[in-house]
């Protein structure tokens, strides 16, 4: 040790002063986190291998849930459903978002009215617009049926009455509700983007969707990765929006992962199942985002 | 760096104020000799009953006081778990739902009360559902029963003959289609009857009237009569489609007191609201009465026999945690509930309790309440049967069962097939797993 | 670098010059595209809004009425005697700011040290926390609220903002946006011998107003309309926030919906005119509050 180069002890000081200062930023925040949140998922990990009930009741049971599980039909069905939402809504509402933040991010009158409308999906009560949307989706009365039929179309779909067309329903309601939410993010990305970079680009006399590609977008990268983090992990949870538009029906066609838990935990009273599928989506989740990750590091490398 | 710091230091006196914490006790600290109960219940301002029985024992016994402790009322057992897994549960909480029973009693939440079961016999109805082990863990104060309610208004205006008691379905689905073409021919958009959306309105009769229907044995078979008719019914248009229903968010009472319907399956606590809401204007004024719901066969119809229907108890439990010093005092209370003074004051706010033949004429001393025989005679004579037969996997079936009426009714699935696939589902996901 | 310390721009650059005849129609028609899209993005606001001025009765009817009639006021003088909506909303709007000062402040801390603090372990620290908002909230619900017990938290406000206040989502926001502040900047000020504290408080804070304004916006909202924790946690009615106190509201009058309306009209208010005086943040902040330090 004490032969250890002065380079190296000075090295060694460095990242002990990095790691002290680095920890006295994380710690407000750290602190409430680590008690609040971390430890009772950290008992999670261990109720999933119990039949726990809540009441006390905590059997370990190995393996036992996740054996279940692997021939759990409903669980299948829920997972693909899931599935089918998040593979849908992720590229439409970061399309939608990014559409509406370049549209409202100009000087423009009435520019405060507009965004505030479009973030109005997202603060209105989500039974008021599951109940508009529903009744805008009414096979016989609504009017979306109706002007299906003026057009020309005789049989148009049930919507969230069918099985087949529930799950569009479903995520053309969540995108429309959370288009304004990520908007508001890519705003603010967008503010990180100098000015020059447009006027340099224009110089090589590039147009406009150019320099969407050869500006904005790369601009708006950590803004990007952090929005499609935050929508896949949201979408992979998705359980209000389906609870108040279609409950999961109809029949199983709108179950999905989060609400199963729930049914099985707090309606079924077996808590133990219902943690090992959340450690189930939690670890899905944790892939895709580690994925998502690795590529926006090589991404921002190169 | 100094503001930073204060930054800090303010958010490091946040977090500990945080964890030592600020919350009152609720410790129960009584004057000597007197007790206080804790009792839990839902939506106060306008469900009376709480209140009701809680001061009325307090009357009885002025030593006991009753503290009343809301919970949200979709949100019931969600709250009541938490509160019970964290030991702050309340000395005397309700068994809100039936299906949910087995959860508390299962979990050991629930003290044996075997002993007030046995002092008040055999007159309060529904008391087996919550006997398990031989021992009974909750008693019910109150049992409301489906009953058919009818528009005796709109059946007159059609010209068709009221409901008698002597109904079987092909009677009553036949009344409804006729219904429904005298009111198109008269030019009313009304129709001859509206089911909820609710698996019970098809289910509950089914399992309660077939013989030998088992929720348990995994075989669904018994229900395809039930939905053939309903399905039959609303393709008729006698009834409102399912889908319309459910996305337009229809609501019972106001299908029903509004007229848009002549006739409707429902349980007996609609009487409390259909009375409040003719008085306020919220329902149309018209005349109504009550029949026995419609039989699977001749046999349990007529006044001669005892018409077979569903409908779920309320029991009250005592908290398996509660005091020593108090549990005497819990038993009177519960006792008192579902006896006979209980009962006659929860008539006299339009409840149905567990005990109907002691409280019939202050339940028809309510103003508005119809006065005829038919009525009365519903009003006391039903063999209710359990629409969740407590049980390790009732919950669960049900929610496939759920599953099931949402898809026959919507259309999406056709009845043989849905059948089919519940059962594989039961067999694979519940009972054997 | 002297381009990089110059306050981003306050738009993209408008198009060239063109014609001002085209220039104007074009102009008229973008506004005639929002005007549409906003109609259709306020539709079921508006709906809220016509059933909060119908009779109850008239609420839910096939086909749907889009006009009331006739148009009942009363709603809005009932609720004030039938709800306790002063208290409901008086908490709401304190642990709103609570919970979005502490997430702001705790989060933008936490997240200078993930961004431009070089430690070993921070990477695996991240993602634990972001590990985290992967689980679904109602499968440690119960663990939880033992927890919070245990501390005396539950059924005070307290328990709401050590709910909402430590999330991982401010972070790991904050984290994403300080990372397109250059390093270069900081090191400039490390030589001149600013602290850590320093930077963050003079440089990476004021560089950071539209991230800390939609942060906020977010928060608020989030915490506004949050009804599982104040479900779980707040049990007396004094402490009642306005989801969970409306909720109750529709629970026991479940058939008056045009008074459920008219609360949920009146709960979308304050967070609407909140949004509208914080949005300006986006194109403002930077350019007022600029580099002075």
């Amino acid at each position: 040790m004490t032969s250890m180069p002065m380079v190296r002890r000075g090295r060694a000081r460095l990242v002990l002063r990095n790691t002290a200062v680095g920890w006295s930023f994380l710690l407000p925040n750290f602190a409430g986190f680590a008690a609040l949140t971390l430890v009772p998922v950290a008992l999670l990990f261990y109720y999933a291998f119990t039949s726990w009930n809540v009441f006390g009741g905590a059997e370990w049971t190995g393996l036992d849930n996740f054996r279940q599980l692997s021939h759990d039909h409903s669980f299948r069905t829920a997972l693909t459903n899931t599935v089918y939402y998040t593979v849908f809504h992720i590229p439409l509402t970061l399309v939608a978002a990014l559409g509406l933040a370049l549209l409202l991010n100009r000087k423009l009158r009435g520019v405060a009215f507009f965004r505030t409308v479009a973030f109005f999906p997202y603060i209105t009560s989500i039974v008021a617009l599951a109940q508009v949307w529903n009744m805008l989706f009414s096979p016989s009365y609504g009017p979306i049926n109706q002007f299906l039929r003026a057009i020309g179309i005789a049989h148009p779909p049930g919507w969230t009455t069918s099985a087949d067309w529930s799950m569009p329903a479903v995520i053309v309601v969540g995108t429309w509700r959370e288009a304004g939410y990520y908007m508001l993010l890519f705003l603010a990305g967008l503010q990180t983007i100098p000015t020059q970079l447009y006027e340099a680009a224009r110089v090589d006399g590039a147009n406009a969707w150019q320099r969407l590609l050869a500006v904005t977008l790369p601009g708006l990268r950590p803004t990007t990765f952090f929005v499609v983090v935050m929508l896949t992990i949201g979408s992979f949870k998705v359980f209000d929006l389906i609870l108040v538009m279609t409950n999961g029906g109809p029949g199983q066609s709108t179950l999905v992962v989060s609400q199963y838990i729930y049914q099985k935990g707090f309606v079924e009273n077996q808590f133990g199942y219902a943690s090992a599928i959340s450690i189930v989506l939690f670890a899905i989740c944790f892939v895709v985002t580690v994925v998502q990750f690795l590529i926006n590091r090589r991404g921002s490398e190169s | 760096m100094k503001r930073s710091l204060a930054a800090v230091v303010g958010v490091t006196a946040a977090i500990s104020l945080v964890l030592t914490g600020c919350g009152g006790g609720d410790d129960d600290k009584s004057a000597s000799g007197s007790i206080t109960l804790t009792l839990a219940g839902w939506s106060f301002a306008t469900t009376p009953e709480f209140k009701t029985i809680a001061d009325g024992y307090h009357a009885a016994h002025p030593d006991v006081t009753v503290q009343l402790k809301e919970y949200d009322a979709t949100n019931y057992d969600t709250q009541m778990v938490a509160d019970l897994a964290a030991g702050k549960g309340p000395d005397i909480y309700p068994q809100k739902s039936l299906k949910n029973f087995y959860t508390y009693q299962n979990g050991k939440q629930l003290l044996d009360v075997s002993d007030v079961a046995a002092g008040l016999g055999d007159k309060v109805g529904g008391m087996a559902n919550y006997q398990a082990d031989g021992k009974t863990y909750a008693i019910p104060y109150r049992q409301d029963s489906w009953v058919l309610f009818y528009n005796k208004d709109l059946f007159a205006k059609a010209g068709v003959k009221t409901p008698d008691g002597s109904w079987t379905w092909d009677d009553y689905a036949a009344a409804a289609k006729d219904l429904t073409t005298k009111f198109k021919a008269g030019g009313s958009k009304a129709v001859g009857d509206y089911e909820h959306i609710w698996q019970s309105t098809v289910q509950g009769f089914a399992l309660a009237q077939t013989q030998g229907a088992s929720i348990e044995s995994g075989d669904f078979a018994y229900l395809k009569p039930y939905y053939t008719r309903a399905v039959d019914l609303q393709n008729a248009g006698a009834q409102v489609k399912f889908g319309d229903a459910t996305t337009n968010n229809l609501t019972y009472q106001a299908q029903f007191g509004k007229q848009q319907a002549a006739m409707m399956l429902m349980g007996s606590w609609f009487i409390a609201t259909l009375l409040k809401q003719q008085g306020n204007g919220d329902a149309d004024k018209f005349d109504w009465g009550i029949a026995p719901a419609p039989q699977l066969t001749k046999a349990t119809t007529g006044q001669s026999a005892t018409p077979v229907t569903f409908g779920d108890p309320t029991g009250l439990g005592i908290n398996a945690k509660i005091a020593k010093n108090k549990v005497a005092a819990a038993k009177a209370f519960l006792a008192y509930a579902a006896g006979a003074d209980g009962a006659k004051s929860l008539a006299r706010i339009g409840i149905t309790p567990a005990d109907t033949d002691a409280v019939k004429d202050s339940f028809f001393q309510l103003p508005g309440v119809p006065q005829d025989d038919l009525t009365k005679w519903t009003f006391t004579h039903h063999d209710t049967k359990p629409e969740n037969p407590p049980g390790k996997y009732t919950a669960a079936l049900q929610n496939i069962l759920n599953d099931l009426h949402t898809a026959v009714m919507s259309g999406s699935k056709d009845i043989d097939a849905a059948i089919a696939d519940a059962q594989t589902r039961a067999k694979n996901e519940v009972l054997n797993k | 670098m002297t381009i990089l310390l110059q306050p981003p721009s306050l738009e993209i650059p408008i198009e060239p010059a063109r014609p001002p005849q085209r220039g104007r129609t074009k102009r008229l028609l973008g506004y005639a595209v929002l005007i549409v899209a906003a109609a259709a993005i306020l539709l079921p606001f508006y709906w809220m809004l016509i059933s909060s001025l119908k009779a109850n009765n008239d609420v839910y009817t096939i086909p749907v009425k889009w006009l009331p009639n006739p148009v009942v006021w009363k709603n809005y003088v009932d609720i004030w005697h039938k709800a306790d909506m002063t208290t409901w909303l008086k908490n709401t709007l304190i642990l709103s700011f609570a919970v979005t000062f502490l997430q702001v402040l705790t989060g933008s801390f936490a997240a200078y040290g993930f961004a431009k603090v070089r430690f070993p372990g921070r990477r695996v620290l991240f993602l634990a926390y972001l590990g985290t908002i992967a689980v679904p909230w109602q499968s440690y619900m119960i663990p939880q609220f033992i927890l919070f017990s245990k501390l005396h938290l539950s059924d005070t406000l307290w328990s709401i903002v050590a709910l909402q206040a430590f999330g991982a989502f401010g972070v790991f926001l904050m984290k994403q946006y300080y990372e397109t502040i250059p390093d270069e900047l900081l090191d400039a000020a490390r030589i001149d011998g600013m602290s850590e504290y320093g930077i963050w408080r003079r440089i990476m804070l004021p560089l950071s107003v539209p991230a800390i304004a939609s942060l906020s916006l977010l928060t608020l909202v989030t915490t506004w309309n949050d009804y599982l924790g104040p479900l779980i946690y707040l049990r007396s009615h004094s402490i009642w926030t306005i989801q969970i106190g409306l909720k109750t509201f529709v629970n026991s009058y479940n058939a008056e919906y045009s008074l459920i309306m008219t609360g949920s009209v009146l709960s979308v208010l304050p967070i609407a005119v909140i949004f509208l005086l914080g949005q300006r943040y986006f194109v403002e902040g930077i350019a007022t509050t600029g580099l002075k330090g």
